[in-house]
Formats: C-alpha cells, sequence, structure tokens
C-alpha cells in the first residue's frame, strides 16, 4: 500500500480519510456556516480556490499525490462516496434545524467529499489544457467538466448571496415587507400592491390556474404593472417575483396573495455552468461514441 | 380517446414490433427498420389522441409515464439497431414495451384531466419525455448487464461489454438533459434551480453512480464483471428515484414531486 502508482484502494483511503476528518470537524466546530460566504468573502473565496488549483497543477511534476489527484483511481472513490452520502441524504428526513446526516448540505463529511470532487474535476481539467489532444476527444470533456465545475462552484458560493422571502399582500395594501426562511422580517426596496387575485378552478374544483395582478413600486422610482402566475415569474430590479400561495380556506375568494420574492446575483454564472453541461451532454451522444 | 381504447392500439403495436424483432433475428434489415417504424406510429397516434382529449400531456401521472416509457423503448431499440445491427436488442425492447403495456391494460390508474398550475410549463414535456428515453436506454443497459453477469458467464467478448458502455453514454446524455432542464423548469417555478428536494437528491445519486460506472469502465486496468455490477446498482438507485421514492418516508409530505401518485 502506498507503493507507488496508487490505485483505487488508495482513492478509497484518501477518501475515507476525508470523511473521517469531516467527523472531527463536525465534532470540534459543529456544521458548516455556509453564511460566511456572503458577499464579497464568497467571491474571495471562489478566487482563491481557483488560484490554489492552479498552483496545485504547476507543482504536479513535484508531487506524486497531486498527479494522483487527477487519475480514474482517485475519481472513482471519490463519485462512490459522493453516490453513499447523497443516497444516505436521500434516505433520511433533511430539516433546517436538522444536525449530522438531517442536514446533510451542512455536514462537513458530505461537504469534503464534493469539494474533494470538485478539486479532481478543477484538477483534470487543468490537466487537459495543458495536454491538448483534439477538438473531438477535448470539447465534450470540458464542456461536461468545465461546466460542471462552474456550476457547482458557483452554486455552492453563491447560495450564501441568494435571498429567498416571502411577502404576504393584502388586495389594495401596498406592502413592502417580507420574511426570509428563518422568520424574520425584512424591509425590501421593492414594494407590491395586490390589484386583484385570479383563481380559476376545475370542474372537481381543483385549482387550473392563480395568479394575481400587482402594481410594483421600486425604491429606484420604478412603477409596473404585471400579474404574476406559477410558472411565469416577474423580474423586476433584479428580484424575482413568484405566485407561491393564498389564502387555501378562502380559495377563488382569497383577499390575500402570498409572492416568493428571490434574488440571486450568482445566477449566469452558474447558468453557464449548466448551459455548458447541457451542450456537453449533446456532443457527447453525438461525438464521444466508442464503437465497439 | 380513453384508456379503454389503449388496446386497439397496443394490440397491433406490439404485433408490429415483434414482427420487427423477427426480422431483425432473420436479417431482414429494412423490413425489422420498418415494422419497429410502422408499430411505433400506431403507438403514438394513441399518445397524441390522449394528449388532445386530456387537454394536456400525458405525463403527469405513473401510468401515463408509463405510455411513453413503452414507446421510447422500441424506439431506442430502433436507434440501436440502426446504429450498431445488435439483432437481439428489437426483441428485448419489444418484451419490455410489452411488460409495460401489460402493466397499464390491467391497471391503468385513470386520472382526471386536472393540471396543477406548477405543471402547466413549456419546460414539462420535454423534462419528462427526455427522462422517460434516458430510462428506456439506461433500462437496455441494465438487462444486458444482466444477461452478461448471470447468463453468459464466460467468453464474454470486448465488444459485449462496449455495448453497455454505447447504451449508458447515450442515456447518460438524456439524463443529464433531463435533469438540467428540470433545473431550469425549477428556477421557473419554484424560484431556484436545485432545492434538493427528495426527488432531486435522487437524482443526483443516480446520475453520480452512473458516472462512477462511465470512469471506472475507463481505468486502464480494471475488472469488466465489476463494472457490470456497478451498472446493476446504478439502475436499482434510478428505480428508487423514478418511482421508490414514492414509498420512503423520508420523501413523504416533503418531496415536491409526489403529484404523480395522484
Amino acid at each position: 500500500m502506498w507503493a507507488k502508482s496508487w490505485t483505487l484502494k488508495e482513492g478509497f483511503l484518501v477518501g475515507g480519510g476525508l470523511i473521517i476528518a469531516g467527523l472531527m470537524l463536525e465534532l470540534s466546530v459543529g456544521p458548516v456556516r455556509w453564511d460566511a460566504f456572503v458577499w464579497p468573502v464568497g467571491g474571495l473565496a471562489m478566487a482563491f480556490f481557483v488560484v490554489l488549483l492552479v498552483v496545485v497543477h504547476m507543482l504536479r511534476r513535484r508531487v506524486y499525490a497531486i498527479r494522483f489527484l487527477s487519475t480514474y483511481a482517485a475519481a472513482v472513490p471519490a463519485l462512490t462516496y459522493a453516490v453513499v452520502l447523497t443516497m444516505v441524504m436521500g434516505l433520511t428526513r433533511q430539516t433546517v434545524n436538522g444536525t449530522w446526516v438531517n442536514n446533510m448540505l451542512t455536514f462537513w463529511p458530505f461537504v469534503l467529499i464534493y469539494i474533494y470532487m470538485t478539486v479532481i474535476v478543477g484538477l483534470v481539467v487543468l490537466r487537459r489544457l495543458s495536454h491538448w489532444r483534439g477538438w473531438r476527444r477535448d470539447v465534450p470533456f470540458l464542456l461536461n467538466h468545465v461546466g460542471l465545475f462552474v456550476a457547482l462552484v458557483c452554486a455552492t458560493v453563491g447560495n450564501a448571496d441568494m435571498r429567498r422571502l416571502k411577502m404576504i399582500t393584502s388586495v389594495n395594501s401596498p406592502e413592502w415587507r417580507a420574511f426570509d426562511t428563518r422568520q424574520q422580517m425584512v424591509a425590501l426596496p421593492v414594494a407590491i400592491e395586490l390589484k386583484r387575485f385570479i383563481m380559476e378552478e376545475y370542474d372537481d374544483g381543483s385549482p387550473r390556474r392563480f395568479a394575481s395582478e400587482i402594481d410594483v413600486f421600486t425604491r429606484s422610482g420604478k412603477h409596473v404593472h404585471a400579474t404574476v402566475d406559477v410558472n411565469k415569474p416577474v423580474k423586476v430590479d433584479g428580484w424575482k417575483i413568484y405566485q407561491y400561495g393564498y389564502d387555501t380556506a378562502m380559495g377563488r375568494m382569497s383577499q390575500i396573495s402570498i409572492f416568493e420574492l428571490v434574488r440571486d446575483p450568482w445566477l449566469p454564472a452558474v447558468y453557464i455552468g449548466i448551459w455548458m453541461m447541457l451542450l456537453g451532454a449533446v456532443s457527447m451522444f453525438i461525438l464521444a461514441q466508442r464503437k465497439p | 380517446m380513453n384508456w379503454t381504447h389503449f388496446i386497439y392500439f397496443a394490440v397491433p403495436s406490439v404485433l408490429l414490433w415483434a414482427w420487427g424483432a423477427f426480422s431483425a433475428w432473420r436479417g431482414r434489415r429494412w423490413q425489422a427498420l420498418a415494422a419497429t417504424s410502422a408499430g411505433l406510429l400506431v403507438f403514438f397516434a394513441f399518445i397524441v389522441s390522449m394528449w388532445v382529449s386530456l387537454e394536456r400531456p400525458p405525463l403527469r401521472t405513473m401510468g401515463e409515464t408509463r405510455l411513453w416509457y413503452s414507446f421510447f423503448l422500441p424506439l431506442a431499440g430502433l436507434v440501436i439497431y440502426g446504429r450498431w445491427r445488435y439483432k437481439w436488442i428489437l426483441t428485448f425492447s419489444t418484451l419490455l414495451a410489452l411488460v409495460f403495456i401489460c402493466v397499464n391494460l390491467f391497471k391503468p390508474e385513470i386520472h382526471s384531466k386536472t393540471l396543477m398550475p406548477a405543471l402547466q410549463s413549456p419546460w414539462f414535456a420535454p423534462h419528462v419525455i427526455v427522462y422517460m428515453f434516458a430510462y428506456a436506454l439506461l433500462g437496455a443497459a441494465a438487462v444486458m448487464a444482466a444477461y452478461l453477469l448471470f447468463f453468459k458467464k464466460r467468453g464474454v467478448a470486448a465488444e459485449e461489454y462496449a455495448i453497455c458502455d454505447n447504451l449508458v453514454y447515450v442515456g447518460l446524455a438524456f439524463m443529464t438533459v433531463g435533469m438540467l432542464f428540470g433545473a431550469l423548469w425549477a428556477k421557473e417555478a419554484w424560484g431556484h434551480y436545485w432545492s434538493w428536494d427528495p426527488k432531486e437528491t435522487w437524482a443526483a445519486t443516480t446520475w453520480l453512480a452512473y458516472l462512477v460506472y462511465i470512469h471506472y469502465r475507463q481505468m486502464p486496468v480494471h475488472r469488466p464483471r465489476t463494472a457490470l455490477v456497478i451498472l446493476l446498482v446504478a439502475f436499482v438507485l434510478l428505480q428508487v428515484c423514478w418511482w421508490g421514492i414514492n414509498y420512503l418516508p423520508s420523501a413523504q409530505a416533503s418531496s415536491v414531486h409526489t403529484y404523480n401518485m395522484g
């Protein structure tokens, strides 16, 4: 063991070591505090991460362990641990106030394994870029791997800057206060006045459509009249306004409408990653076929 | 048009597919392609008329997704046969489609016309259809893996392992598209592209499991039979994601994807 070159066995030991380290961190410092990544810390952390990967990549000829990280013997165990931990997440009830596996996104072993996987993806991308093997092989590879890297990193770091608020509005009274995920009241630079709640029903009484006619006023001086439908959010000043709910006891007579207001400044970056992966999937289908 | 008319479309389709499968064994390539395509047309006619009479895409209930699954299996078979000329694939796809058709004939899970507002989106049809096609291909890969693992234990040729690889590559490409379409839709419907809803968590698990298979198969030194076991485990995870989740206590009442229980 640990004789060069390393195989799956060493790969599984490295991943297992990370899980043990994660358990020790969970015991000593408690769950991962993602809210620490609020801008600009998140942006700096991301820049630091990318620079670190480039530096590590440049040291690869000197350090065997770095070369190992961009081999399948590292990737397969990392993915396997990710499968197991994500499966545990799917088998357990996840709650905001949960601890350990009941709040997997803040559970150190889960986070470390996903970071480890991301490090491997970053290093194989850098390696492929410095050993170009031709468009046909490398473009699908890069779209898939860079896309996943960008989407994972930006979604994770950007989560701290994302705001999701619930606003309860009544007919003809402007509202600018909303509740965050911890039920804290927040004053917003956007006010919504509900003009009319719209509800259409099927013959059996189940809702066919519910929507709200609203006036939106912003602190920047904008005044927008719009209709918000489920699946059709309205965008104003970087906020997306979603039809979220209504007074279900009153049904079509509801005098209130509940909106979710979402602000996610990192969304364009995540979408770049998602669209790269989509193109990667298409090119994998077209180009990367291995004929028997 | 409703489920009582299903049998008048299903029987001719299955007969045409069976004819296609038989022709493939006899080496009559064009006949096989033509008969299978004709069967697909008949079956698709039923799907389209259901779509029209329901006034929504028939994609909501388990019975309706089974309809698409039984359509996509012979379609996947047709594409694979056309591309790689495996004689057995049409027989396999016909038999598996028959199983799902029988389930729908004896347990159709007839549901009302209603489609809740959250599902009224242009993303709905592509998201589910692409996923069903991926499931069909990965189902084919799983059957091939089981065949190589349990029935043809000796003398498996590299080409036969490569069949599994090809099916997984195409299947995973479609699964990735289905998953990312789901993410783009979720942003429009629920305000976030990924909320770790139980269905999303299991979709991630399944996706990662197929990545394990692909990366393991790329290793210069590996055991192909271990790869087949990984493929079967991944398919079990896929079943949890598709329907098993409806029975998981962890997903009860917390998943927004439970409407297909109808």
